[in-house]
């Protein structure tokens, strides 16, 4: 087995990772339960990929996710940064054995659970399945009125990623930063997270909390890294990153870089558009520095995207956005995990490939670009059938920012995850079914990629009870796309219970613009002769000399891209 | 005509205004962490939203804790981290000392003086200051062998500010004997030798130096022994897992045995790797009762575990970058990057290897080694806030007898310098100055008293009482302190209470720095601004 150990740096990061292992965690249940779909049994994905079974001090066992969570201190709302499981008992005003002088209490105000976090807590009062896989759904002792309920005070109410995560984390995953003192809207520049890894003993105890889950993989395969890259968590996370790769040389890193919706807002002054600007040239510049493929993710306006077609989102909500986002890659997590089954099984994953197989693939052909675009279809659509309007390549979207549409590039590589995947109706295709009918639209497309691998899953993309009500009218219970919309304007969990998904990850020249753009703005503000933004970025720590180098590897970047570009340092 | 009369007063308000948030933001501080001073000061109980609980009585973990807004408050608690970070004390007093020195010129100000004049004071008050700090200091002799005694009386100043007398005491030792066993003569102190490990287990009476290394994770192998005696210790940075930088998945290849080839070539490295690892463990542990340990920082994989396993070898992987280092100046030896440096010279000793495990927890304890220059202070404790409790006080502890012994000198505490330096600004200082800095240089005589101030006001006593009585038996050419139980003057020299000379000379040069800033609002209001960037 191979595992990989996953690190979420910042507020949008956790969000996105939060679904995740929502998804996961309801997988675990529906894998269990008794009365489940049978293609949840999952033969042939191991979980314990991503998750480590463990043991409490009292003998308790846990299973939780390979997981270094890292965000503001507050940020964990109602949630105890030691988890829900290996709590010793605290009570309310513990004895203070080390001191005898005078004690005196501070309590801040208690974050009150919501109605979702109640029910969470309330079942596990009756204890069933401790550790994680708890089902949410089809609870007999529970009634629908109550579900309404807990979806609608979500909708309403969710301010914390803590808020609908409904998986025990080990106390060691939770990393709160204190002594910060910026709160989140002035943390929101490169120049102000610099120091915050070196700072008194922070680095180190980041670097503790990943050597105690690396140290216990017996062969991992990589570590898979999401950092909201709008502030300061970025250089936060290229710090940290460098020193991942010089404790663990040769395990590969696969970074999503992830934006929020709200750090799109616009800029109200100029000095703020230059800041701006520059933070997104340094950032990418640094994070891609330190990992082996770089993956952007986060639109703008996700609802306006053709990402949306049959979603309905808000994009004023992380908790609707990133979604999204964790759907996805979730999606493209899946082949980490298949199984190769002996040649007489019933086939229910295929293209089983690794952590290094896709990077190698992605970043490591011929050319290397390791900036990869995420594409994902949501619901994916239906083989054949009257629903079928386009063909699953055509239904991808991106879910990277400023790429370019529609392009050609005959090098182009790609990686393409479906699961779940419906022939027609509500009936479900076999493995063989998808890649014929992958293959078949390859053959009549026009842009053929140069290299294109496809892993399928049998296993849908599981909807638990906090996924947020984002489906639209047209999406059916099992994601089928429907021929007339039904009542209502927004579906979500109680409605949908699984959504069939294809997934990408494409190394093409579609990523030229945002590359370019953040080439351009590093010259333009930063190292050109009278660049407005020098000051700002000598205050961040960058030297003339450190720029140049970024400089340069922008135009690597480009010209790994594009081998005809002139590079211009100074496009004004 | 109004107009004219309105408009510049406007500006003196705003300005005064400024002056005032700037003043109690700085008062507020003070408040907040004043309980927190000295032996007798009150240790705080922080409930969070979630109901987690964090216990304190540090400045520095009190501060970085609480979700400070105003700027003002910000700026002086980076000034405290910052007397934290570089000198690992005093973090408490320096938010008291600011505070106070804005308390003091708030009264001046009212009465219209200008702050420029008091920021000349200060100026003039901290020279001085620190130039009878030199004076004050009492020098220790550090030779080969340093005074022992001076350096357990710091500790133990120190350590009892955090944690009760009797637990205090018995750290003491293990602090001394700790920063002791990793000096090297002629070299700066490098703290990080002293690895500082906790358990969840037992009491907090338990909490022992360990002279070795106690490492936070086990062997992986079933098979592998708990416990071993005479142990040659290899220290490694070698890779023993299957490599994956290498392209390895199958659609690179055209076929099945090309990549079976691959894979197996590939094996075979790692495999060799480890043989000679096995070749020289028979080599130095033929036919005796010797033993074997790996402690390798790369990972190792279960075939290499199992190969290691079945020639009687114990492997630890993924071993602390830092522990390389340690391993190798307590156990002797060098650590080793490659296989082809392997010989019987850079293997280290220890007498005993051991694991311990606790729950899913695992600890190697690596002992009974020959001469360290590196250690363990092994923290237990029944929960995890006693533990960080005595964590914070254990890294204090280590701080003050490392810089007691690179100052080459120690301050008498309980107050004693601050009223001596007062009286000396007063009574010597004043005098020598013209005009109303005059006023500016009393202010600042007049804050250092907080220290004494509110340890007896910690302490339940008459603040004025114990003043007048220190001063007056200070007038007499006595040099006292006070009494925490009775507030009455003593010799903390006869009580054994030092402070540090670095931490004092930090809390002196850094208060006045960072009230000027404040006081001058002008250039408050922008460094407010800067703060927020780092510098
Ligand atoms: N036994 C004692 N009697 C009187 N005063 C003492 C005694 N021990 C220590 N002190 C005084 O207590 C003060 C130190 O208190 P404390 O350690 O709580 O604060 P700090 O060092 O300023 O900040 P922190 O330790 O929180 O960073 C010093 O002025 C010291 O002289
Ligand atoms: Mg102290």
């Amino acid at each position: 087995m191979k595992e990989i150990v996953t690190i979420q740096l910042g507020g949008f990061a956790n969000f996105v990772g939060s679904h995740f292992w929502n998804f996961q965690d309801e997988l675990l249940g529906l894998a269990e339960d008794p009365h489940a779909d049978p293609v949840y049994k999952n033969k042939s994905l191991d979980m314990d990929v991503f998750y480590r079974a463990g043991e409490t001090q009292q003998g308790i066992l846990t299973y939780t996710p390979r997981l270094v969570s890292i965000d503001y201190q507050g940020s964990l709302g109602s949630l105890s940064s030691c988890g829900s499981l290996y709590n010793e008992v605290q009570s309310d005003s513990p004895h203070v054995v080390t001191w005898s002088g005078s004690v005196s209490r501070q309590a801040s105000e208690p974050r009150t659970k919501n109605l979702f976090l109640q029910s969470l807590y309330e079942e596990q009062e009756t204890p069933s399945v401790l550790g994680n896989g708890i089902k949410k759904k089809n609870d007999d002792c529970r009634s629908e009125i109550e579900d309404k309920d807990i979806v609608e005070s979500l909708e309403n109410s969710v301010q914390f990623w803590t808020d609908f995560s409904k998986v025990h984390y080990h106390p060691r995953s939770l990393y709160e930063l204190n002594g910060l003192w910026v709160d989140a809207q002035e943390f929101d520049n490169y120049g102000i997270g610099r120091d915050v890894f070196s700072d008194g003993l922070r680095g180190e105890e980041m670097n503790e909390q990943l050597r105690f889950f690396v140290e216990e993989c017996d062969h991992i395969q990589g570590i898979q890294v999401i950092v909201d890259d709008s502030g300061g968590f970025s250089s936060l996370a290229s710090d940290f990153l460098e020193n991942i790769a010089d404790d663990y040389t040769n395990t590969p890193v696969l970074l999503y870089s992830a934006r929020g919706p709200g750090s799109y807002m616009k800029n109200t002054s100029q000095k703020e558009s230059i800041s701006r600007a520059l933070h997104d040239a340094i950032s990418f510049s640094r994070l891609s520095a330190f990992c082996n493929l770089i993956v952007p993710i986060g639109l703008p306006f996700l609802s306006q995207s053709k990402v949306s077609n049959f979603l309905r989102i808000e994009d004023s909500k992380p908790y609707h956005c990133s979604a999204v986002y964790a759907a996805a890659l979730h999606s493209m997590s899946l082949p980490f995990r298949m199984e190769q089954l002996g040649p007489n099984e019933i086939l229910d994953v295929s293209g089983v490939v690794d952590f290094n197989g896709v990077i190698q693939m992605l970043a490591g052909q011929a050319r290397q670009n390791m900036v990869a675009t995420l594409d994902v279809a949501m619901p994916a659509p239906p083989l054949t059938g009257e629903q079928k309007k386009q063909s699953l390549q055509e239904s991808l979207h991106s879910l990277t920012p400023e790429v370019a549409e529609d392009v050609e590039d005959m090098y182009a590589v790609e990686h393409l995850t479906i699961h779940g995947a419906l022939r027609s109706g509500t009936n479900r295709a076999t493995i063989s079914e998808v890649q014929d009918s992958v293959y078949a639209a390859a053959q009549n497309s026009l842009t053929l990629p140069r290299f294109s691998h496809l892993s399928v899953a049998q296993c849908p993309l599981p909807i638990p009870l906090p996924f947020p009500s984002i489906m639209g009218n047209l999406v059916g219970q099992h994601g089928e796309i429907l021929g007339s919309p039904v009542s209502g304007s927004r579906r979500g969990s109680l409605d949908v219970h699984s959504i069939p998904m294809a997934a990408r990850l494409r190394s093409s020249n579609a990523i030229l613009p945002f590359i370019e753009k953040r080439s351009v703005n590093l010259h333009r503000f930063g190292i050109n002769r009278g660049a407005r933004g020098s000051e700002l970025l000598r205050s961040w720590g960058f030297g003339k000399d450190d720029l140049e180098d970024m400089g340069e590897g922008y135009s690597k970047m480009i010209k790994t891209l594009d081998p005809h570009s002139l590079v211009s340092s100074d496009s004004e | 005509m109004s107009l004219r009369v309105l408009n510049p007063n406007a500006e003196v308000l705003n300005k005064s205004a400024a002056l005032h948030m700037n003043i109690n933001a700085a008062k507020g501080l003070q408040d907040v962490l004043k309980t927190n001073l000295g032996p007798k000061g009150t240790i705080k109980m922080l409930v969070g939203g979630a109901g987690d609980i964090k216990l304190t009585k540090d400045g520095n973990t009190l501060l970085k804790e609480m979700q400070i807004q105003n700027p003002t408050a910000i700026m002086i608690a980076r000034t405290a981290v910052a007397q934290d970070d570089t000198s690992g004390d005093g973090t408490t007093s320096t938010v008291l000392f600011i505070g106070e020195l804005m308390k003091q010129s708030e009264r001046y100000i009212d009465e219209g003086m200008h702050p420029r004049v008091l920021v000349d004071g200060f100026d003039i008050a901290k020279r001085a200051t620190l130039q009878f700090l030199e004076k004050f200091k009492t020098p220790v002799v550090m030779g080969d062998e340093p005074d022992k005694e001076i350096l357990k009386m710091v500790a133990r100043t120190t350590v009892r500010t955090k944690l009760y007398e009797a637990l205090a005491d018995q750290l003491t030792d293990i602090l001394v004997n700790a920063v002791l066993c990793i000096r090297k003569p002629n070299e700066p102190i490098d703290l990080f030798m002293v690895e500082i490990m906790h358990m969840r287990h037992k009491f907090d009476v338990d909490t022992r130096l360990v002279e070795g290394l106690v490492l936070d994770h086990g062997s992986r192998h079933p098979d592998m022994k708990r416990r071993a005696e005479n142990c040659y210790i290899l220290t490694c940075n070698v890779s023993l897992e299957y490599e994956k930088s290498e392209v390895n998945a199958g659609f690179f290849y055209s076929n099945a045995e090309q990549r079976e080839a691959m894979v197996a070539a590939e094996r075979r490295q790692v495999d060799e790797r480890i043989k000679r690892i096995i070749e020289l463990k028979n080599k130095v542990c033929s036919g005796d009762d010797k033993n074997f340990v790996v402690i390798n920082q790369k990972g190792i994989d279960p075939p290499s575990l199992d190969l290691l396993a079945r020639a009687g070898i114990i492997a630890l992987r993924r071993a602390k970058r830092r522990n390389m280092e340690r391993l190798v100046l307590a156990c002797g030896g060098e650590a080793v990057n490659s296989v082809d440096d392997l010989t019987p010279d850079c293997l280290g000793w220890a007498g005993l290897v051991y694991e311990h495990v606790l729950g899913e927890e695992k600890y190697t304890f690596v002992e009974n080694v020959k001469n360290p220059h590196s250690c363990t202070i092994l923290i237990k404790g029944p929960n995890d806030h006693t533990i960080a409790q005595i964590k914070d006080a254990v890294r204090d502890g280590l701080r003050a007898v490392k810089n007691t012994i690179e100052d080459e000198a120690v301050v008498l505490g309980a107050g004693a310098f601050e009223v001596a330096a007062r009286q000396y600004l007063i009574n010597e200082v004043k005098k020598t100055v013209q005009g109303r800095a005059q006023l500016g240089v009393e202010a600042f005589a007049d804050a250092l008293l907080v220290v004494p101030k509110t340890l007896a006001e910690n302490s339940g006593l008459d603040t004025q009482d114990v003043i007048i009585g220190l001063t007056g038996e200070h007038d007499k050419g006595n040099i006292v302190g006070l009494s925490q139980h009775t507030g009455e003057p003593i010799d903390p020299h006869m009580e054994g209470i030092f402070d540090n000379y670095s931490v004092k000379r930090q809390i002196i040069n850094s208060g006045p720095v960072i009230s000027s800033q404040l006081l001058l609002v002008d250039e408050v209001i922008r460094a407010g601004r800067n703060m927020r960037k780092p510098t």
